[in-house]
């Protein structure tokens, strides 16, 4: 998930969508996140490139509206509700997970194990 | 030619180092006539410290190396301690024969005025003695290095016993004594004296660690505190207190010998009061003033551990063969056991040798302060009496019957009862547990402690250790055994933050968990209330959480994050994260401990500089599901074990933080005792998902 600047980045992702829950007056989604353009990207325990700044999922509440969806701690967010996560501040993608008025965040996420089973995939059927 | 006196038989053994003493004018004759053979074991025991005296003072004349001499001087000074120690007992039995020749007019007083409380081994060890140096001295290295050597003098009774020699310079930050001194006998009413003394180390600037050229300019040049050392150096006993202490008029003091001479830097005395299962910290008294050669900033305590070990609590007080039977059962039904009244307990065991054969009792009855003991009438049924014990176990009372074959053997009993009593009552907390004493094995290997460097520090490879276990395992047992030791001085506050397991996260329902710093999110009032938890035991007082989170103070903001980041969320980690085991790179030995742990904790400055939220999942109740791990899909497994990866950097010093805490649930297996991999990549994880060192937010 290492991206060469001035290239566009692929990835194999995966989308997700998770219905806000609602807990009094405050909707919630059930999972926190780290990372950001503004943050040390060496302390992240789950990426795989040490450099990138992306927003990362770093814990899920079990049971919670983000695991329903499926989404899992470790996931990289790269858009919410299209708007791109992966050049962002910390702060600015928290803001764009918790809008009031948003009742659904559609999330485009990507993770290792994705890519290795569509690696698996292609290998074990290969294209005719 | 014995020289005897009519009155008693005394005896000054002929060519004994004492006789060539009183030859030379040093000890008075006339206070040896009257020694009886009892005190010829004392008279023994000064001949021996004599010669061992004149042994030092000879190695001192003659040695050139200022360690060795320091060494030696060590040894005059506790060679002549002794000598004091034993010329004033002797001194004192004279004074008790003397009174025993006059009639006694008392009265005959009771039994139990005469008893005596049973003796008892005390130990102290793990001496540490922090140092207050001025910080300009500590940290910029300002001032040539002051060195001194320093060693404890422990007193007891009359057994006197010193430590080995710390060099002492401004590099360390406490005065570390690693031996363990155990003294046998001592009485409940005790009184261990420590002594402090120290030496300069240094007569000239070359000796020091200076270069020659620098050395000669400064010598050139005294300055103010030069001059001062100097002129101390010169008269090494200008400031001292007198050294004999002026108290022994039977005995000349020290022969004067040239060379290093220790000076009384500071004492204090314990007694029973102090003795505890584990470690505190007593006042000492400092003599000696700034302008002494042989002064150190003392902060002005000591900590050590100081045991004790009754021999009522250690030993067999009485023993015999006893009928019991317990209150409540059928009168008939005597059981004959083979009674060992120890410790706090009476153990009744079926045949006498059960006992040596370590097989369980098969009967105890306690005997603690609060049982009751009491010899009933002459039991019409049978012979001898009957002696009742009770115990109050939770709210009830039992009472145990025993009954002995005569009358003699009750009351040998019963006197066995009221001394185990008397004993308790005496040694007070002594006798609630038995308290460890570990006897210092003779060859126990010196840690590597290359800044207390003496000749006598080395490191040595034990040949009973494992052959198999390599250099590597021992050397890494060394660093965690000097890790453990430079533990003990550290503060606790930030230790603790790397005790992932610690029990302080019973202590997050008092804190709150969202500490919101700097005012950074202008939403983050209405956001509290979701955060703020709804479990009880929190406070969620929006206004209280602002103002209580402080990132400096330790304490609070290892309370805040880490246990409640960590506490909801991951309640089976291990089946997520058991696949996260460390790579074999990981398993380097934890040299870097310590510096790790600094500069985790230079990172966490950094991550807390910005406005952070504790990212602490409400415990709403219809979110936490008991088992979660059952709920996690299989695909999460496997996406974890792929996208969690080990950053270097962090990975190093995580694992030494969470390993480095001797935390006790390490598993003695191997040498670096690690935690099972499960356990130990999941602290990893949440050391490395500390919101001090990476911001992480909750939505």
């Amino acid at each position: 998930m290492s991206f060469v600047p001035g290239q566009p980045v692929t990835a194999v992702v995966q989308r997700i969508e998770i219905q806000k829950l609602r807990q009094g007056e405050n909707l919630i989604l059930g999972f926190s996140i780290g990372g950001g353009i503004d943050q040390d990207p060496g302390q992240n325990p789950f990426s795989e490139d040490k450099s990138d700044k992306g927003i990362y999922v770093t814990r899920i509440t079990p049971g919670g509206p983000a695991e329903v969806a499926g989404l899992r701690i470790g996931d990289k967010i790269m858009q919410v509700n299209g708007w791109d996560m992966t050049m962002v501040t910390h702060d600015q993608a928290r803001k764009k997970l918790t809008k009031k008025r948003e009742d659904v965040v559609r999330l485009l996420i990507t993770r290792k194990s994705l890519e290795e089973a569509v690696k698996h995939s292609k290998g074990s059927h290969p294209r005719q | 030619m014995f020289c005897r006196n009519q009155t008693t038989r005394a005896t000054v053994a002929r060519g004994s180092a004492l006789e060539m003493e009183i030859r030379r004018g040093k000890f008075r004759k006339s206070d040896f006539l009257h020694t009886s053979s009892q005190d010829s074991d004392i008279q023994k025991k000064i001949d021996h410290e004599i010669r061992m005296r004149d042994g030092a003072c000879k190695l001192l004349a003659a040695c050139s190396q200022r360690d060795q001499a320091l060494e030696a001087a060590k040894s005059l000074q506790t060679c002549s301690t002794r000598i004091m120690a034993y010329m004033s007992e002797l001194q004192r039995m004279k004074e008790a024969q003397v009174m025993q020749n006059v009639p006694r007019r008392s009265s005959d007083a009771g039994p139990m005025d005469d008893r005596l409380p049973c003796k008892g081994k005390v130990a102290i060890s793990d001496l540490r003695i922090p140092l207050m140096w001025k910080d300009t001295e500590y940290f910029k290295n300002k001032g040539e290095l002051h060195r001194c050597a320093v060693f404890c003098l422990l007193q007891l009774g009359g057994e006197i016993f010193d430590t080995d020699m710390v060099i002492v310079d401004r590099t360390l930050t406490d005065i570390c004594f690693d031996n363990t001194i155990v003294f046998s006998e001592a009485s409940p009413g005790f009184e261990l004296r420590v002594e402090l003394y120290s030496c300069c180390s240094e007569d000239d600037y070359s000796a020091g660690s200076t270069p020659r050229k620098l050395a000669s300019k400064l010598s050139s040049s005294l300055g103010r505190s030069a001059g001062k050392k100097l002129r101390a150096a010169m008269e090494p006993g200008a400031c001292s207190p007198v050294s004999n202490g002026g108290a022994a008029p039977l005995l000349l003091p020290v022969p004067s010998v040239p060379g290093p001479k220790y000076h009384l830097l500071a004492h204090t005395t314990l007694s029973l009061s102090h003795v505890q299962d584990s470690f505190r910290t007593h006042d000492l008294t400092i003599s000696g003033n700034e302008e002494c050669s042989y002064w150190l900033p003392l902060y002005g305590s000591m900590c050590c551990r100081l045991a004790a070990q009754p021999h009522c609590m250690t030993r067999q007080m009485m023993a015999g063969w006893l009928k019991v039977k317990q209150c409540g059962g059928d009168p008939k039904t005597w059981t004959k056991v083979y009674a060992v009244l120890k410790a706090t307990s009476l153990s009744c065991y079926q045949r006498q040798e059960d006992v040596d054969a370590n097989v369980e009792p098969a009967l105890t009855i306690g005997i603690n302060k609060e049982t009751r003991i009491r010899a009933s009438e002459k039991d019409p049924h049978g012979k001898g009496q009957n002696i009742s014990i009770s115990n109050r176990y939770g709210g009830e009372e039992v009472t145990h019957t025993l009954n002995t074959e005569s009358r003699e053997d009750t009351h040998s009993w019963m006197e066995a009862f009221w001394q185990h009593f008397y004993d308790m009552s005496q040694w007070k907390q002594c006798c609630d547990d038995l308290m460890k004493i570990e006897l210092p094995s003779p060859r126990k290997p010196a840690p590597v402690t290359p800044k207390q460097g003496s000749l006598y520090h080395e490191m040595v490879i034990e040949s009973s250790d494992d052959l198999s276990s390599t250099v590597s395992d021992i050397l890494a047992r060394r660093m965690q055994e000097l890790e453990l030791r430079s533990q003990l001085g550290t503060s606790p506050t930030w230790m603790s933050v790397f005790e992932e397991n610690s029990p302080k996260s019973t202590g997050f329902p008092v804190r709150p968990c969202t500490s919101r710093l700097s005012g950074h999110s202008p939403h983050s009032p209405h956001r509290l209330p979701s955060r703020s938890p709804v479990s009880p035991h929190r406070c969620p007082q929006p206004g209280l959480l602002s103002s209580d989170a402080s990132l400096t103070s330790d304490s609070d903001s290892h309370c805040s994050t880490s246990p409640c980041s960590h506490r909801h969320d991951w309640p089976e980690p291990s089946s997520s994260f058991s696949l996260l085991s460390s790579s074999p790179s990981r398993l380097r030995p934890r040299t870097l401990s310590l510096d790790a742990k600094l500069s985790t904790l230079r990172g966490r400055g950094y991550g807390g500089g910005g406005a952070f939220q504790c990212s602490c999942q409400p415990p709403s109740s219809s979110l936490l599901a008991p088992h979660p791990a059952s709920s996690r899909s299989p695909l999460s497994q496997r996406s974890t074990q792929t996208t969690l990866s080990c950053s270097s950097s962090t990975s190093s010093s995580s694992s030494s933080n969470s390993e480095g805490s001797h935390s006790p649930e390490s598993s003695e297996g191997g040498p670096f005792s690690r935690p099972s991999p499960a356990r130990r990549s999941l602290r990893n994880l949440r050391a490395r998902l500390d919101p001090r060192n990476w911001l992480q937010s909750h939505v």
